[in-house]
C-alpha cells in the first residue's frame, strides 16, 4: 500500500496572507519604492529591466545614482502571479504583435522573449556557460564574423562576480574555454542529464552534470535550493533559479531606485543640443507620459532595444537613433537550437529537476577537420507535455492517434539540445513594419536566414547528437529543428562605421545614449547568453560610475577600462559559497 | 461505434472506452491538488471546472468538431471523461491570444480558420459530394492527411493564401495545447503535473513519487478506419517552410 495522502498534514497549501509583494516563499519586498515625480529629471532611465537592466538598476542605484527602471510587463509578485503550468504561464511572454519572416523564419515569445521585471532571466533554463576566448576573436582566428572590441580577459573578472551573485551551480573544474569552477556544487542530475554523461562518456566525449546553471544547489540567502519540480521554464517559484527580479531588483529598490511597471517606453527623447533628455512611455492606461533623465540605457533585448532607437526617429536622426552606421537593427542572430528526442526502454520522467543540467562543449571550437567554422554545444532539456507534443508533431508528424500514443510514452523520452554557433549577417535584421501592434506601435518585423555555415554545422551536429542519444541507449530517435536566444542588432564595435555602440555600450552618436543588454554583442559563440549579458551590462555600470562626472554631464568619457566595483555587488555575495580565488585583473 | 474504437492487437477485439486510457490507471494529479500552491489550484481547477463557451465556432461547430474529433481523436475515453479541446481553441480564438509573432504573409490565425474550414469543406464537396461532418473517419482522415502533405485536391484559391500544410499544423499545435494542458492528458501520460511547494525527490531511473503511479502497459493499436497512426517527419535539418508555434526550451 503506497499510501497516497491526499491532503497535507496541516491541511491544503494556502494562499499567501494580503501583504508585501512576494519574491519566492521567503523573499518579501518590504522596503517602499521611491517614486520620482514626472517632471523631475533623473540621473539614469533605464528601459527594460532584465537580465541587464536588473543588473544596471541595482548598480547605479546602490552607488546612489537617481534611477528609474521601466519595465513593459509587470512587476511580478513570484507567490501569487507564477503558477506550475505551461499554459498558465504564457503572460511571462512578450506576446504583443512581431511579425517574423525572412527564408528561415525564427519562432518569437515563449521561445525567446519574456516581459516584465525580470525580462528573459524570468523564464530562461539558467545555463550560465562562459564564452570562450576564442569568441571574443573569431574574426582573427577563424576569419569570421568579427572581433569584440575587448577580449575575454576583459570580462573575465566580471564572469567570476556574476557566477557568484546569480550564483551559478556547477562543477570544481570544467574544462572547456576558460577552465574554472563554480561557487556552489554541481546540482543533482535528473535521470536524462545521467543520460547524456552516459551516451558521451561511451563515445569518449566529455561532459558535465549539474552546471553551469543558474539554480541554487544550496540555500543562498533567503533563497531556497531547488526543489526539482521541473517547471524553469514557467518562472521559478521557488526562487531557486536566479532571475535579475529576485537577485539584483529587490536591492535597486532599498537603495533608492523606482521601477515603473507595465510602462511601453515608446521613444527616446532627443533635444536641441543633440543629447538626449529623457523617455516617453505609455503608462499602464496607455496614456502618454515623458521621464527626463540625464543618461538613457537602452536594455530591451536585440529586438526591442533596436526597434525603440528606430522608433525614435526625429529631424536629423530621420533613420532611427544612433543610427548614422545604418547598423541599427542588423547582424542579428539566433542560435541552431535542433532538439534530439530520444525514446528509452525504461521510464525516465523528463518532467523532474531542471532542465539545464549536463553539457558538453567539446564541439565548441573551429575544428579544421569539419566543413564549417566554429562550433557548438549539446544541453540537456526537458519539455513539458505541451511542448514536447509540438515537438513530436515537427519530429515525428505526430497527430491523430498517433500523437495520442507517442505522448502515452512521454515518461520513456529525453532530450537533448544542439547550441551551436550562428554566424553575424547584416541582412539578418529587424526593421519597423507597417502593421501596429497591441500599443498602437510599429510592430517589429524580423528577418533571418541561415547561410552557408550555419547550414552546414547544424547538418553534422544533428547526427552527432543522435549518436550520444542511442549511445545512451536510446531505440529511437527523432529531431525537431528550431533556434533559440536572441543576440546582436546593436552591435558594439571600435569603428563607428561598422558598429553601433562602443565597447562600454555607449552609441556612437549620442554620448548621452547606452545601450547595454544582448543587442549589443558582436558575435555570441555557442553559449546560452544570460551570463555574458549580465556580465556585460555590471562593466557598463562600473564605468557609468567610473566616468559619472562627465557622464551626467553628458560628455563623452574616455574610454578607460574602470576599477571594477565589487563593493556594488548585492549584500553578502561575496561571502557565500566557495571563496573566491583573487583574481588579478588582467587587461 | 466500434469501428472507432482502438484495438487489442492480440485479439483484434476493440478496446472499450475507459475513464482514463494510458498506462497508469490509478493515478490523478488532481487527487494532488491540495499539495499545489493556491494560485496553481485555482488557474488548473478552473481550466476543468469552467469549460469556456463556444463563441468563436458559433456559426458552424460541427464542422470544427469533427476536425477536432480525427485531429485528437478521444473515443477510448468514456464520454464523462473527455476534454473539451474545441472549446479551449475556441477561447485563444475568440480571445485573441497570440504567441507573440506572426509569420509574415500568413493570415492571423483566425482568420487562418475560417479560410482553412471552408477549404476542408471544398475538399469534401469535391471529393465526395457532401460534407466533411458527413464523411466516415477514413475519409476524414485522408483529407487531412491532403492538407499534412501540402497536396490539397481542391480549394486551390484558399490555399493559395496560405499553404494547406500550415494549416494542419495550427490544427494539431492548438488540439495538443488543449489536450495536454488538461489533468486527465496529465493522468494519461504520467506526468506528475504541479509540484511546487512539495517537489519531487526521486529523480534518477525514472522512479515515482510516493505519491506517482508506476506504469502499467497493455498494446493497443490504433483503429483499423484510422490513418493516423502512422509516423512521417514534418521536419528536415533545417526549417525552411516552417511556419508553426513553438514553445521555449534551452
Amino acid at each position: 500500500m503506497t499510501g497516497r495522502l491526499k491532503t497535507p498534514l496541516l491541511g491544503p497549501f494556502l494562499a499567501p496572507q494580503p501583504g508585501p509583494k512576494m519574491l519566492g516563499p521567503n523573499e518579501r519586498l518590504d522596503t517602499r519604492m521611491r517614486r520620482y515625480p514626472h517632471h523631475q529629471e533623473v540621473d539614469v532611465v533605464v528601459v527594460g529591466v532584465g537580465a541587464a537592466g536588473g543588473v544596471l538598476v541595482q548598480r547605479l542605484a546602490r552607488f546612489g545614482l537617481s534611477v528609474v527602471g521601466f519595465d513593459a510587463g509587470p512587476f511580478w509578485d513570484v507567490e501569487r502571479d507564477w503558477v506550475s503550468d505551461e499554459k498558465g504561464s504564457h503572460k511571462l511572454y512578450w506576446n504583443t504583435l512581431r511579425i517574423t519572416g525572412g527564408p528561415n523564419p525564427i519562432t518569437l515569445g515563449a521561445n525567446n522573449s519574456g516581459k516584465g521585471v525580470g525580462g528573459g532571466t524570468v523564464h530562461f533554463a539558467a545555463f550560465t556557460p562562459r564564452f570562450h576566448p576564442s569568441d571574443f576573436m573569431e574574426h582573427t582566428l577563424d576569419g569570421v564574423g568579427v572581433d569584440w572590441p575587448f577580449r575575454y580577459e576583459t570580462l573575465k573578472p566580471y564572469y567570476a562576480m556574476i557566477e557568484r551573485e546569480m550564483p551559478v551551480a556547477g562543477p570544481a573544474r570544467y574544462p572547456w574555454g576558460d577552465p574554472h569552477g563554480y561557487p556552489y556544487g554541481p546540482l543533482e542530475s535528473g535521470e536524462y542529464a545521467n543520460l547524456l554523461v552516459r551516451g558521451c562518456s561511451r563515445l569518449g566525449i566529455r561532459a558535465v552534470a549539474g552546471g553551469p546553471i543558474a539554480i541554487n544547489s544550496g540555500a543562498y540567502g533567503d533563497r531556497p535550493h531547488c526543489i526539482f519540480r521541473g517547471f524553469c521554464l514557467q518562472g521559478c517559484k521557488v526562487a531557486a533559479k536566479a532571475s535579475t527580479l529576485y537577485t539584483h531588483v529587490p536591492d535597486g529598490i532599498a537603495n533608492g531606485a523606482e521601477i515603473r511597471d507595465r510602462c511601453m517606453v515608446s521613444r527616446i527623447n532627443l533635444g536641441k543640443d543633440g543629447l538626449v533628455n529623457g523617455v516617453t512611455y505609455l503608462d499602464p492606461d496607455l496614456k502618454e507620459r515623458e521621464q527626463k533623465a540625464k543618461v538613457v540605457l537602452v536594455c530591451g533585448y536585440a529586438i526591442e532595444t533596436p526597434r525603440l532607437l528606430l522608433m525614435s526617429s526625429c529631424p536629423g536622426h530621420e533613420n532611427g537613433l544612433a543610427n548614422s552606421s545604418g547598423l541599427v537593427g542588423r547582424y542579428l542572430m539566433v542560435q541552431s537550437a535542433n532538439v534530439v528526442m530520444g525514446r528509452f526502454p525504461g521510464l525516465i520522467r523528463q518532467y523532474k529537476a531542471p532542465p539545464a543540467n549536463a553539457c558538453t562543449e567539446e564541439f565548441y571550437e573551429t575544428d579544421h577537420t569539419r566543413d564549417f567554422a566554429r562550433g557548438f554545444s549539446i544541453q540537456t532539456v526537458g519539455p513539458l507535455p505541451c511542448t514536447f507534443a509540438k515537438e513530436m508533431l515537427a519530429a515525428k508528424g505526430a497527430w491523430g492517434w498517433g500523437m495520442r500514443k507517442v505522448m502515452m510514452d512521454y515518461n520513456h523520452w529525453a532530450a537533448f539540445g544542439l547550441l551551436g554557433e550562428i554566424l553575424p549577417h547584416e541582412d539578418n535584421r529587424i526593421d519597423l513594419s507597417d502593421e501596429k501592434d497591441e500599443y498602437s506601435l510599429p510592430a517589429p518585423r524580423i528577418r533571418f536566414e541561415l547561410h552557408e555555415n550555419d547550414k552546414k554545422m547544424i547538418a553534422w551536429a544533428v547526427p552527432r547528437i543522435e549518436e550520444i542519444m542511442r549511445a545512451a541507449g536510446a531505440e529511437e530517435t527523432a529531431q525537431e529543428p528550431r533556434y533559440a536566444h536572441l543576440i546582436g542588432g546593436c552591435r558594439m564595435g571600435v569603428d563607428r562605421q561598422t558598429s553601433v555602440t562602443d565597447q562600454f555600450g555607449r552609441t556612437h552618436d549620442i554620448p548621452n545614449l547606452f545601450c547595454c543588454d544582448g543587442s549589443i554583442c558582436p558575435t555570441q559563440g555557442a553559449a546560452n547568453p544570460a551570463l555574458t549579458i549580465q556580465a556585460l551590462a555590471a562593466r557598463t555600470a562600473d564605468y557609468l560610475i567610473a566616468q559619472r562626472d562627465l557622464v551626467l554631464q553628458k560628455k563623452k568619457a574616455p574610454l578607460d577600462e574602470p576599477p571594477m566595483r565589487p563593493d556594488l555587488s548585492p549584500p553578502g555575495t561575496l561571502t557565500r559559497g566557495v571563496p573566491p580565488r583573487l583574481n588579478k585583473r588582467r587587461r | 461505434m466500434a469501428e472507432h474504437l482502438p484495438i487489442n492487437p492480440r485479439t483484434g477485439e476493440p478496446l472499450p472506452p475507459r475513464p482514463q486510457p494510458g498506462y497508469y490507471p490509478d493515478f490523478s494529479t488532481l487527487d494532488q491538488q491540495a499539495f499545489w500552491d493556491a494560485a496553481t489550484r485555482e488557474v488548473v481547477l478552473k481550466r476543468v471546472t469552467d469549460i469556456p463557451p463556444i463563441r468563436f465556432f458559433a456559426h458552424d461547430p460541427a464542422l470544427a468538431t469533427a476536425l477536432f474529433d480525427r485531429i485528437l481523436p478521444q473515443d477510448d475515453r468514456d464520454p464523462d471523461h473527455r476534454i473539451p479541446i474545441l472549446n479551449y481553441v475556441d477561447e485563444r480564438l475568440s480571445e485573441g491570444v497570440s504567441d507573440g509573432y506572426r509569420y509574415a504573409e500568413a493570415p492571423s490565425d483566425a482568420e487562418c480558420y475560417h479560410l482553412g474550414l471552408r477549404g476542408v469543406e471544398s475538399i469534401a464537396q469535391s471529393l465526395h459530394g457532401t460534407s466533411f461532418i458527413q464523411l466516415g473517419s477514413r475519409e476524414q482522415d485522408e483529407i487531412i492527411l491532403s492538407l499534412r502533405d501540402n497536396s490539397p485536391p481542391a480549394g486551390e484559391e484558399i490555399w493559395s493564401r496560405f499553404p494547406a500544410v500550415n494549416f494542419f499544423e495550427l490544427l494539431v499545435t492548438d488540439a495538443v495545447d488543449a489536450y495536454y494542458a488538461h489533468p486527465y492528458a496529465w493522468d494519461e501520460i504520467g506526468f506528475g503535473g504541479p509540484s511546487y511547494p512539495r517537489g519531487y525527490m526521486r529523480l534518477e531511473n525514472g522512479l515515482a513519487e510516493p505519491w506517482e503511479a508506476d506504469e502499467q502497459r497493455y498494446d493497443w493499436e490504433p483503429p483499423p478506419t484510422s490513418l493516423s497512426g502512422s509516423y512521417q517527419p514534418l521536419a528536415g535539418l533545417i526549417p525552411e517552410h516552417a511556419r508553426r508555434r513553438q514553445g521555449g526550451t534551452h
